[in-house]
């Protein structure tokens, strides 16, 4: 019993449907990529290269791409002429202050409603109730704000923004939370308590780091949220000493002409914290981790 | 060392009571084995000593120490769970420190409680790895030294060999047994499983469905069940059952007729019969039952014979060299004195 040649030829030259489809889904996959990539890079860049530029160059048709004669002038403008400092640090406290509140907050609440029991319905009411304040657009709630803020002499200040995010971020964090210690095996905890840990240690010790890529991108999402906040900012403070970097950048719009050279280069100033934050934190960010707590 | 006593416990989860009504004795030094099928409330009761398990009516004593209301880390008792638990991300040296760690103990003793519990189970080469880069028996052998760095008065055991495979399990339980015998600890072991339940014990609780069957030596339940539901629950190949009547000092049911059982005449009888017990006989005048073979099994050390008595089914344990074709007719001998006999409807055992 023998093949005739022939036939194994053809088989081994005939196309593999198979692989064919792999590379086209393969450069799909490729091109949606380079997509999204020019689509959200290309104004970060556009920021970056019209700082530099004179107010001339920032006009001129065709479009200046290679800046020959890069100017440093919006960058003084900015920041020693005008008070960008100031913003950027009061952005950066009122950023800080409302992730780290809003974590606290937030992974106690979310671990309560992972593993406690409640009576009747009450947890899932309690839950839908966290959630259901993120349901209405926020400008709804700028005027009993403002009313609250008044009363508790805190307007124009970085703590009214701070607690005005806070409230606005907790929702999000519980929900995000509850989700990632709902996926830790209570055994783990259960285990720690039998070892003779108590709760609280337990969740610190135990919980907290197997949650942590969950609570390094919700920290992302907290940080970015309010460093980009526009609205309660412009509403609640007035002056230098609590204005943040959206209102300072805004404010460039003036009523005779728009200072693009400023914008830009305090728009890429502002950019420059998140990323660097989120570089730092990225490592964190794998998942995981808590594969291999049990049975494998 | 302590023991541990159920006093009138029950646990209720909402409208599901998990344990009903429960009184036990574990003793000092004991290996005490909770047997059951999943759901009869087996983990839940050890889950009460542990504390991992409020106890809804009734009390908790653990020696003669009153438990409660009392936190896990007060209760002095060590667990090994199901999934082992170990903490992904510490290495296996901190995971078997950790008890140590949570108690302030000093680095130089910790240390040295770590080898030695590392030794004991044989994991001293893999102390840096990580528990995802080893394999189950391994991690077994982690959550084993983790509660052995601690001495506790009592050593809680959930199913720890379940998920091992087969060969290991059986190693394993060699070693368990051992370990408990070195150690001299009480030890309170959770399973589903009758042959380790039966290989481990010093006693065994049979339970189902909260509620305790019977409270025995391995011999005790094997030789004497209180009850339907051990019979059926202990043995491999499990008992034969058959229902039928009391009638003239004998049992009768469809296809059998069993003399020299008393218990004067009664209906509503189920006879109970091990396959070890029964045998495969030439003659036709020494058997009580013939009928045809349904399926024949090698086990290596025995042959198990499967027939068709009525509309059920009768394993008979026979000889390893038992050779005959399918369907064809035999006849098997029982030994009255080796049955068993239950009311079917209270399915209590009637003892004459």
């Amino acid at each position: 019993m023998s093949t005739p040649p022939a036939t194994s030829e053809a088989t081994r030259r005939a196309p593999i449907p198979g692989r064919t489809r792999q590379k086209a889904k393969a450069a799909l996959i490729a091109a949606v990529i380079v997509f999204a990539l020019v689509y959200t890079v290309f104004p970060v860049l556009w920021l970056l290269i019209n700082s530099f530029k004179t107010r001339l160059d920032m006009f001129a048709i065709p479009p200046i791409w290679l800046v020959t004669s890069p100017t440093l002038e919006n960058y003084y403008q900015t920041f020693v002429e005008r008070a960008y400092l100031t913003y950027m640090a009061n952005s950066l406290i009122v950023a800080v202050a409302t992730t780290v509140a809003s974590l606290v907050i937030g992974t106690m609440a979310g671990y309560a409603l992972a593993r406690f029991d409640y009576p009747g319905r009450m947890k899932f009411h309690l839950s839908f109730w966290i959630l259901s304040t993120r349901m209405m657009p926020p400008i709804v709630t700028i005027v009993p704000l403002y009313l609250f803020f008044a009363t508790l002499d805190l307007l124009n200040t970085k703590t009214a923004l701070a607690i005005a995010y806070t409230g606005f971020n907790l929702p999000f964090v519980i929900w995000m939370m509850k989700g990632y210690f709902a996926e830790i095996p209570r055994d783990l905890e259960e285990s720690a308590m039998v070892d003779g840990d108590t709760r609280l240690g337990a969740l610190i010790r135990i919980v907290l780091p197997l949650a942590k890529p969950g609570m390094v991108a919700t920290a992302i999402f907290c940080l970015i949220l309010s460093w980009n906040e526009l609205l309660f900012a412009l509403i609640i403070t007035e002056t230098t000493s609590a204005n943040t970097l959206p209102i300072g950048i805004a404010g460039r719009i003036t009523q005779y002409k728009v200072e693009w050279g400023e914008i830009s280069a305090a728009g890429f100033a502002a950019c420059v914290p998140i990323i660097i934050f989120a570089f730092v934190v990225q490592r964190h960010l794998v998942r995981g981790l808590s594969f291999g707590a049990v049975k494998g | 060392m302590a023991g541990v006593t159920f006093k009138n416990v029950t646990k209720r989860f909402g409208p599901v009571v998990a344990v009903d009504n429960l009184d036990l004795e574990i003793e000092d030094k004991e290996f005490f084995v909770l047997l059951g099928p999943s759901g009869c409330g087996k983990t839940t009761t050890m889950r009460m000593i542990a504390g991992l398990d409020s106890i809804t009516e009734g009390e908790v004593y653990i020696g003669d120490r009153l438990v409660n209301d009392l936190l896990p880390k007060y209760r002095d008792v060590a667990m090994v769970f199901q999934s082992y638990a170990l903490y992904p991300h510490m290495t296996v040296y901190e995971n078997i420190e950790y008890p140590l760690k949570i108690r302030k103990r000093p680095v130089d003793e910790r240390r040295q409680e770590v080898m030695r519990a590392a030794e004991k189970v044989q994991l001293a080469d893999l102390l840096d790895r990580m528990p995802r880069q080893l394999s189950g028996g391994q991690r077994q052998r982690v959550a084993l030294a983790r509660v052995l760095v601690r001495k506790p008065t009592v050593f809680l055991m959930d199913e720890p060999l379940s998920n091992l495979d087969a060969k290991l399990r059986v190693q394993m339980r060699a070693e368990l047994k051992r370990l408990q015998h070195d150690l001299a600890v009480t030890m309170v072991y959770v399973t589903h499983d009758q042959i380790e339940a039966m290989t481990l014990a010093t006693r065994v609780a049979v339970l189902n469905e909260g509620v305790l069957q019977q409270l025995a030596t391995p011999k005790g339940i094997y030789n004497d069940p209180a009850n339907l539901f051990v019979a059926g629950f202990i043995g491999s190949p499990s008992m034969n059952l058959i229902t039928g009547a009391l009638e003239n000092g004998g049992f009768t049911g469809p296809g059998v007729k069993l003399p020299g059982i008393g218990g004067g005449d009664r209906s509503g009888v189920i006879i109970g019969m091990r396959p070890e017990d029964l045998a495969v006989v030439e003659d036709a005048a020494d058997g009580h039952m013939t009928a045809p073979i349904y399926s024949v099994e090698l086990t290596g050390e025995s042959t198990l014979v499967t027939v068709r008595l009525g509309g059920e089914t009768i394993v008979v344990r026979a000889d390893k060299d038992f050779d005959r074709p399918i369907d064809s007719e035999v006849h098997i001998r029982v030994d009255p004195a080796k049955t068993y006999l239950f009311d079917a409807r209270s399915e209590q055992r009637i003892r004459v």
